[in-house]
């Protein structure tokens, strides 16, 4: 549906190179759509978090009759054109039904189609308004912290993690100004129950009752108090702020196991990290003390006598200087041949 | 600058020092008096003992830090008792022992210096997430580019060039392009002068701004060039360029002296390296033997024509058609009568007019 644009002057070129695709990315833009029907507690929460993500951010201000998860209907098509429009590669979508109320949806982009999604639903949030406490500037990258080892076996609070971190996390960067972190997000989850344990997969098909059993998710943000302590190191304080929300896991969907291979893929590793010691070890290349890359070359032993060397006329000691016998015995070498 | 002398102390040390040193029996007296000795040195390291671990996190599993990411998972099954008991404590002292971990890790990163302060470096990330768009396909360099790199040049941050040039003439700064650009110098000013042997109609307003154009155009063709030299289209009239190339290439080394010795044309590129091989005029008897046999061969074998026509073969599907002119080769044959005729009565006259290859005497 999106034609491609051509540049017609200087500046729309320099538009169009912007959104080419990067080795490093930067930060995925997100576009908060609000559903036909959200209700009070999914305003607020949806504007919490746009606040947290400023200023790669975009709001819509109409509503739309969106359903991610119902494959049927064009709303992948929608939120396609939408992310070619505005590129973006994040969608949150807001929609309170009875039989679902204030649902979440996350979605995610991969080269302009849907890569995976995931819906939430929302009981028990807290806004910034109602904690009376300093809040961090906004734009600042945030802390991380994931606690429940779910995170790391059970695939559907893997891709949780992964969207989360995908969708607070800003832009790459290679160093960073320690006394600019200021915030936390922390998740975390409720304690496993035991029917998750034994199974290590659900291996019937995800009914409601799996969807039900899933342990809540808890989200919090803090402020940072950096307190002084016998060490370098200061000793970590937190003071709630900002947005608390409590979630239940609803529907989702995975990603196609191919389009993620393609998304997961890196660049080459550059000279400047290889010599840093990173990427697979390779024969005849190391770094030395001196921090260069040094290789080697292998090649076969030279037959010294069979070298051929540069043919000086002036060495040779001059004919006229020769005496008699010399020159016998050559014109004798030479009749032979 | 502070004032050193021969102790290698600062006159402010120094004073120190000696105070220091005439305290120091008047503590001795102060310690023992109070017999504090015993007491306050465990306390004080008691407390020391205190702060450190304050700092420290002790797990059952620790916990998995990212540095590249700022991120922190704890993979220890929550307690549930501290759970059901407060929820908001618990999930605080959950996050607030991730973030010290994390934070510790943090703050022993190597730094480097900045006009903001100390900043420290990152790690390259552990946790991978999905890309949004696909990685960026390399770029065939440009024509210049390729040069360079043979050559070793490299690009230097010193080319960046300024909008502002300083004009010794005005003695100020005057812009390199645009509106009164030094550029247009030529075009603008007020004065010209003409040289004599210029003839009547000679503007130079106008040669200066032809000459500017020209300048842009040549960089316009050489992008132009560039980008399709990127996107590897080659339309009609650049293949049968390459063709006429490769074919006046082909020519010029058929002859002898591989064409040192020819006339040139106007446009023709010069032929770099390729010399005439003169083999030496004494050689042994058997290679001459061997070099001649292998020529003959050569010319005698149907192997090019063989692999000529398996070449056309591959690639026009329907018939070799390069090496026999069917046509040509029927009316020859039937003497202008026509194929009809050839197949009626073709078994007589095939002995007279076969085409076979005239073999030499050995």
């Amino acid at each position: 549906m999106l034609r491609a644009v051509k540049a017609k002057n200087a500046r729309s070129k320099r538009v169009l190179d912007a959104r080419l695709p990067k080795e490093v990315e930067d930060a995925r833009t997100t576009i908060f759509v609000k559903g036909t029907h959200t209700g009070d507690v999914l305003n607020s929460v949806m504007k919490e978090l746009m606040a947290l993500k400023r200023p790669h951010a975009i709001a819509f201000n109409k509503k739309n009759a969106i359903l991610p998860f119902d494959t049927s209907s064009t709303s992948h098509q929608s939120l396609e054109f939408w992310a070619g429009k505005n590129d973006a590669s994040m969608f949150v979508v807001g929609q309170s039904t009875k039989k679902r109320p204030h649902g979440l949806s996350f979605v995610r982009m991969y080269d302009g189609r849907v890569l995976d999604m995931l819906e939430v639903g929302i009981e028990n949030w807290a806004g910034m308004s109602s904690f009376k406490t300093p809040k961090s500037t906004p734009g600042h990258k945030p802390l991380m912290h994931f606690a429940s080892e779910l995170f790391d076996t059970h695939p559907r609070f893997v891709q949780l993690k992964s969207m989360l971190v995908d969708f607070f996390n800003g832009e790459e960067i290679d160093s960073i100004c320690l006394p600019g972190i200021e915030h936390v997000i922390s998740v975390s989850c409720a304690p496993t129950p035991s029917t998750l344990n034994t199974a290590t997969l659900p291996t019937s098909g995800v009914t409601q009752d799996d969807t039900a059993s899933l342990p809540k998710v808890h989200v919090r943000t803090y402020t940072i108090k950096l307190l002084a302590s016998g060490t370098r190191i200061p000793r970590v304080e937190l003071v709630p702020m900002g947005p608390s929300l409590d979630l239940v896991m609803r529907r989702h969907q995975p990603a196609d196991s191919e389009l993620w291979k393609q998304a997961m893929k890196r660049p080459k590793l550059k000279k400047t990290e290889v010599e840093r010691g990173l990427g697979k070890k390779k024969k005849n290349l190391e770094v030395d003390d001196m921090g260069d890359l040094r290789g080697r070359v292998h090649i076969a032993k030279q037959d010294l006598k069979k070298l051929q060397t540069r043919k000086m006329k002036g060495l040779k000691g001059g004919d006229e200087n020769q005496d008699e016998d010399m020159e016998d015995s050559r014109e004798v070498k030479r009749q032979k041949v | 600058m502070r004032r050193v002398d021969c102790t290698g102390l600062c006159l402010d040390e120094r004073m120190w020092f000696v105070q220091a040193k005439q305290l120091v029996p008047r503590f001795k007296v102060f310690f023992k008096h109070h017999n504090l000795s015993k007491m306050d040195v465990s306390a004080i390291l008691a407390s020391q003992i205190e702060k450190y671990q304050s700092v420290t996190v002790e797990k059952e599993t620790p916990l998995e830090v990212d540095n590249g990411l700022l991120l922190v998972t704890d993979l220890n099954p929550v307690d549930e008792e501290s759970y059901n008991e407060n929820l908001e404590d618990h999930l605080q002292n959950l996050a607030r022992e991730g973030v010290q971990t994390l934070l510790t890790s943090l703050f022993s990163l190597p730094t480097k210096p900045s006009p903001d302060g100390p900043l420290a470096i990152l790690p390259p990330r552990i946790y991978q997430l999905p890309r949004a768009k696909p990685l960026p396909k390399p770029k065939p360099p440009t024509k210049w580019e390729r040069f360079a790199s043979a050559k070793g040049i490299q690009k230097k941050g010193s080319e960046k060039r300024d909008k502002k040039v300083w004009d010794e003439e005005k003695q100020d700064w005057v812009s390199r392009w645009g509106w009164g650009g030094k550029n247009r110098e030529k075009e603008i000013q007020w004065l010209h002068v003409v040289p004599a042997n210029a003839d009547a109609e000679f503007d130079p307003r106008k040669a200066a701004r032809d000459e500017r154009k020209e300048r842009i155009a040549k960089n316009d063709k050489r992008q132009q060039q560039n980008i399709a030299r990127a996107s590897g289209s080659t339309s009609a009239p650049q293949q049968r360029k390459s063709e006429i190339d490769t074919t006046l290439a082909t020519t010029r080394i058929s002859t002898a002296s591989m064409g040192k010795f020819d006339r040139k044309l106007d446009g023709e590129k010069k032929m770099r390296g390729i010399k005439r091989k003169f083999e030496p005029t004494e050689t042994r008897v058997d290679d001459e033997a061997k070099s001649s046999l292998a020529l003959l061969s050569k010319m005698e074998s149907d192997g090019k024509k063989i692999r000529m026509s398996s070449k056309t073969h591959s690639t026009e599907g329907a018939g070799g058609e390069g090496t026999l002119n069917v046509r040509k080769a029927i009316r020859f044959e039937s003497k202008g009568r026509g194929g009809v005729a050839l197949s009626r009565g073709g078994s007589s006259s095939r002995g007279r007019g076969g085409k076979k290859p005239m073999r030499g005497r050995r």
